[in-house]
Order: structure tokens, then C-alpha cells, then sequence
């Protein structure tokens, strides 16, 4: 395999050009104030149409022109960090590499008469920290990359989930990461119906897998996992079940086996509802979103007006809490990094009690959004404490994550998708509300935790 | 932790399993979903950096490595669009399939 970099992104929709990024480069690298000295420079202006801004900045390109048209040889990609390097000693100075660059990222530095270029602080970009609007970000996910790249996906290249499916994503980079010693229980929902556990002699899962009842999922893969133990082959026990298959009918199982302490971890998508046979509402669904059971509008006989669910959604992972289980935690897959740190925890901690991992997974299809705008979505959730990502263990307690102090208001979430249309103003105060209320409760669990 | 390899498929006979015990399914779903597809991801490469985001967040994992820039699977890549959505430097449009 070969190797992925990390990159600088910029966002131009939440620049305003302030400069800060090339003060503080200028700063870092020449101990200068003259930003025309910066390696990054924000190009363009604030219009009677609004603003529009450039980043000129070196990319670091994976297949970069500047190092091709360099006749010195002065230039070279480094395939370790991905940096493009120049070296002072070799260059002649004939600025052929300002030319050949698509974005002005290699430029003459007017001060030392010589080429400068952005060489990231050796991974750790000043300019980044310095926005004060978030329109850079340092992108590390590479690392994932690195390091599992290319494990074996344990599904089949084909599985029927739906575009853009949230939960298909997560299925291959968790059973991926769980390895092939695995038996893998998917009680009835999208999982299994999306074919990982196959049909007609054929299978979609590359580890033994099994197609438990909704009501036994846990229960079946602790007797399994136990049969396992018994004849002495260490196995890691997963079940990835959907929250209704989890919260609503396979919840006593569930419940026991995290009492007894099984050694296993439980999965649970959480796609707020029963998604696979056409969207009804679950305990998980919060409240005022429409579902086929939950509908919007007037009854047949005009006599009744429904706006979506009128209950609130169950928090089933704080009930796991209250279980003391080995490991409990919630998590998102537009935080992915996040999510693997706590899928390398739950991992540990199933081969010596319950683990249970509670991961949002926004569903294009019954959510009512455009396929592509998944990870936004479940970003937004995060964004605005609809979501919160923490922790627990019995050792330290609850404690956040990534903890998000200065939430944008519930409505960014809401208005991202369809099945929230309907919302009347009041319904929008309480779900507000409700994301403050459960924020204050998880900020409480985790003060306590502190405390003790 | 290593797992830079395939995983040998499992083998019903070596394993000892009777061959009346239940069903039970050894062949891989040949299903290829990349026929699903209305809009089609195109790397720009010269835009690509090689920073694996398309990769961390595609659904079908279809995305493969090549040696300077990322580009898909079109056998199962169902064209949902995230990768374009995400990519932190817009190498990625989607362009409608021809007829």
C-alpha cells in the first residue's frame, strides 16, 4: 500500500479575511509582521455581493507539477509526511516552480529573493489554530488510512444498504476493525437486510455470522460466546443491532446480558426508528420528527391534526450507564477519529465484560435528506448538542469526549432534513429544550464523576 | 497489531463441518451495486492530495489507492455523492451517467 497525507482544508463560505493565518505564519516562520512574507495568503474581497476569498497555499499535491518543471531537482514530494521539500542548496532560482503551480502555493519571497513555500510546521500548521472562524482545519484522517487501509473489508463489496447508507459505512470500518476472529449477530433491521447475512446459500459477511430474533440478540450471542470459551477459542462477541432492535423489543436481553456482564460488545445504529421496513417510529425516534407511524397532517375526517412523534426519544445509552457496564459510549461517524479511539476501547474491554457502543447514524432514506449530505448531517448533530459524544467506564466515569461549548442552535440540525418540516415554533422551543435538559444531565453524570 | 493481508476463505471440509448440520451459506454475495448508479464521482488529479477523507468516509469503501491520487470502484460504487460532499480540496464532481 502506498500512503495517505494529512491536508490543510480551507472553507472560503466562513472566511472574512482577517489575515490572522498570515500573521501568525509570517510570525511563526520569519518572526516577521509583514503577512506578504506568510506561505499561506487569503486572496480577495469583501463585495456589495458578499465575500469571496482565495486560499494560495502549496496543497502539497499528490502528483505535484513544481516538481516535474524544477530543473535543479530542488523540489521533491516526501513520501513519508507527503510534504513537498525544497532544498535552498540545489535551487537556482529560476522561478519555473511559480509558473508551474496551479495555486500559488511556491512564490518569490521578496525579502531573501528565493522561492518560500508552506512546508505544514512539520505537521503542525500555525495558521490553523489562529482562524478564529474555523475556515481552516488540519486534516488528519490519513491516519486511519495508514494504519488500516488495507486490512481486509470482512463484507462483501456488495451490500444492498441504501446510498449514501450511514450504517453500511460504519459496519465495514467497525467489522474491519474487530478482525475476522468474530462472530457477528445482527438481529433484524438494516443490517441483515441490506444482505450481510445473505440469503440462497450466499453470505455477505466474510466471518461467521448469524441472523438472531429481535427479542434474543444478546442473550444468543452470550450462550455463543460462552460455547466459544468453553472449547477454549478466544473470539471477539459484536452485535450490531438497530435501535429499535436494541431500545424497544430486544431490550431485556440486552439488559441481562449487560448485568451478567457478558463478555461481548453490543453495537447499536441508532437510526431513530425502524428504518429497514419502512420507517415506524421506535422508542429512539425523538420527538416531533415524522415517520410512517408518526405522520404529519389532518386525519381522513379532518377531526384530528398529527405533527410528527409526541414523545420524546428513550436515552438508551445513559440506561447502559446504569447498568455499570465494562464500557459505554456514544459516538458519530462524522467523528471518526473519535469513534475509533472508543471502538479500540470497546474492543478491550468486551474480552472482559459488556461493551456497548451507541453510534447516531443518519438515514438518508427515512430521514428525508439528499444522499450525499450524510456526514453533514450527522456533523450538525454533533454541532448542536442533539448528539453528544462521551464516555463511561466504571474507573473514570462519564466524561465528554468532544465537547462542544458554544452549540449552534438546534434549527442548523432540524432544517438539514425533511422529516422536521412540519415543526411549528413551539415544537422547535421544546426539542431545544430537550437537547439542554440532556446536556445538563450528561454534564452532571460526568461533574460527579470528577467529584468522586 | 498487523492485519496486512487477506484472510483465507473458510472451508467447509477442513473445518469439519457435517454436511447435515443447516444451512449454511460459504459463497460470497456476488451482488455488485455499482449498476445503481445515476451520478458518477470523477477525480480530478490534480486537485487530488491524497489526504484518504473519500476513503474514511464512503459507505461501500470502494475507493482504491493509486499510486498519486485516489479513484473508485464503479463496480460497487453506488454514487451517493459523499466523497464530492467531503473532499477537503473539491477534487471530486459528480457527472451524470450516459445513457
Amino acid at each position: 500500500m502506498g500512503r495517505s497525507f494529512n491536508t490543510i482544508a480551507f472553507d472560503p463560505s466562513k472566511c472574512d479575511g482577517c489575515g490572522d493565518c498570515m500573521r501568525a505564519c509570517a510570525s511563526v516562520k520569519y518572526d516577521s509582521e509583514d503577512t506578504s512574507r506568510s506561505l499561506i495568503q487569503i486572496l480577495g474581497r469583501e463585495t456589495d455581493k458578499g465575500s469571496a476569498f482565495e486560499l494560495a497555499l502549496c496543497r502539497q499535491c499528490g502528483d505535484p507539477k513544481c516538481t516535474t518543471v524544477c530543473p535543479a531537482g530542488a523540489l521533491t514530494k516526501n513520501g513519508e509526511s507527503g510534504v513537498i521539500e525544497w532544498d535552498g542548496s540545489k535551487c537556482v532560482d529560476c522561478l519555473l516552480c511559480t509558473i508551474g503551480c496551479s495555486y500559488a502555493g511556491i512564490a518569490l519571497d521578496e525579502t531573501t529573493g528565493r522561492v518560500s513555500k508552506c512546508d505544514t510546521c512539520a505537521g503542525n500548521p500555525a495558521c490553523v489554530p489562529a482562524c478564529p472562524h474555523g475556515a481552516l482545519r488540519y486534516v488528519t484522517t490519513s491516519n486511519i488510512y495508514n494504519e488500516v487501509g488495507d486490512w481486509e473489508d470482512l463484507f462483501a463489496p456488495g451490500l444492498a444498504g441504501c446510498q449514501g447508507c450511514n450504517t453500511e459505512l460504519l459496519m465495514r470500518h467497525t467489522l474491519r476493525r474487530v478482525g475476522p476472529d468474530t462472530v457477528l449477530a445482527t438481529p433484524p433491521g438494516c443490517v441483515p437486510g441490506m444482505g450481510s447475512v445473505g440469503f440462497n446459500g450466499t453470505t455477505g459477511t466474510k466471518v461467521p455470522v448469524f441472523h438472531p430474533l429481535l427479542t434474543n440478540t444478546a442473550a444468543m450471542l452470550a450462550g455463543i460466546k460462552r460455547q466459544y470459551k468453553r472449547v477454549g477459542r478466544e473470539i471477539t462477541a459484536l452485535a450490531i443491532a438497530g435501535d429499535g432492535g436494541a431500545s424497544d423489543v430486544g431490550f431485556q436481553s440486552l439488559s441481562g446480558a449487560a448485568e451478567r456482564g457478558e463478555q461481548m460488545l453490543f453495537m447499536v445504529v441508532d437510526n431513530e426508528g425502524y428504518m429497514n421496513t419502512g420507517m415506524q417510529r421506535s422508542s429512539c425516534t425523538p420527538y416531533g420528527a415524522w415517520t410512517s407511524t408518526t405522520p404529519v397532517g389532518k386525519s381522513s375526517d379532518g377531526s384530528h391534526l398529527s405533527q410528527g412523534k409526541t414523545q420524546d426519544a428513550k436515552n438508551l445509552p445513559l440506561i447502559m450507564v446504569n447498568h455499570r457496564c465494562a464500557y459505554v459510549a456514544t459516538a458519530s461517524t462524522a467523528y471518526m477519529e473519535d469513534l475509533y479511539e472508543k471502538l479500540d476501547k470497546a474492543i478491550q474491554a468486551s474480552k472482559t465484560g459488556f461493551a456497548y457502543l451507541h453510534v447516531y447514524s443518519p438515514c438518508t432514506t427515512g430521514w428525508r435528506f439528499p444522499t450525499d449530505q450524510n456526514m453533514e448531517v450527522a456533523r450538525k448533530a454533533v454541532e448542536t448538542n442533539f448528539v453528544m459524544l462521551w464516555e463511561y467506564t466504571p474507573d473514570t466515569g462519564v466524561h465528554f469526549t468532544r465537547p462542544v461549548d458554544k452549540p449552534l442552535p438546534v434549527t442548523d440540525y432540524l432544517k438539514a432534513m425533511g422529516r422536521f418540516r412540519h415543526l411549528s415554533p413551539e415544537q422547535i422551543e421544546h426539542i431545544q429544550k430537550k437537547v439542554e435538559e440532556n446536556r445538563r444531565i450528561v454534564e452532571r453524570l460526568a461533574e460527579n464523576a470528577h467529584a468522586a | 497489531m498487523t492485519r496486512h493481508h487477506r484472510y483465507p476463505a473458510f472451508d467447509l471440509v477442513k473445518a469439519e463441518v457435517p454436511d447435515d448440520l443447516c444451512p449454511v451459506a460459504t459463497d460470497m454475495s456476488p451482488m455488485l451495486p455499482g449498476d445503481w448508479r445515476s451520478m458518477r464521482p470523477v477525480v480530478d488529479r490534480d486537485k487530488c492530495v491524497k489526504c484518504a477523507v473519500c476513503w474514511l468516509y464512503c459507505p461501500v469503501q470502494c475507493v482504491q489507492e493509486h499510486a498519486a491520487w485516489f479513484d473508485f470502484n464503479l463496480a460497487t460504487c453506488k454514487g451517493c455523492g459523499i466523497c464530492a460532499n467531503e473532499c477537503p480540496q473539491r477534487a471530486i464532481t459528480m457527472v451524470e451517467e450516459a445513457k
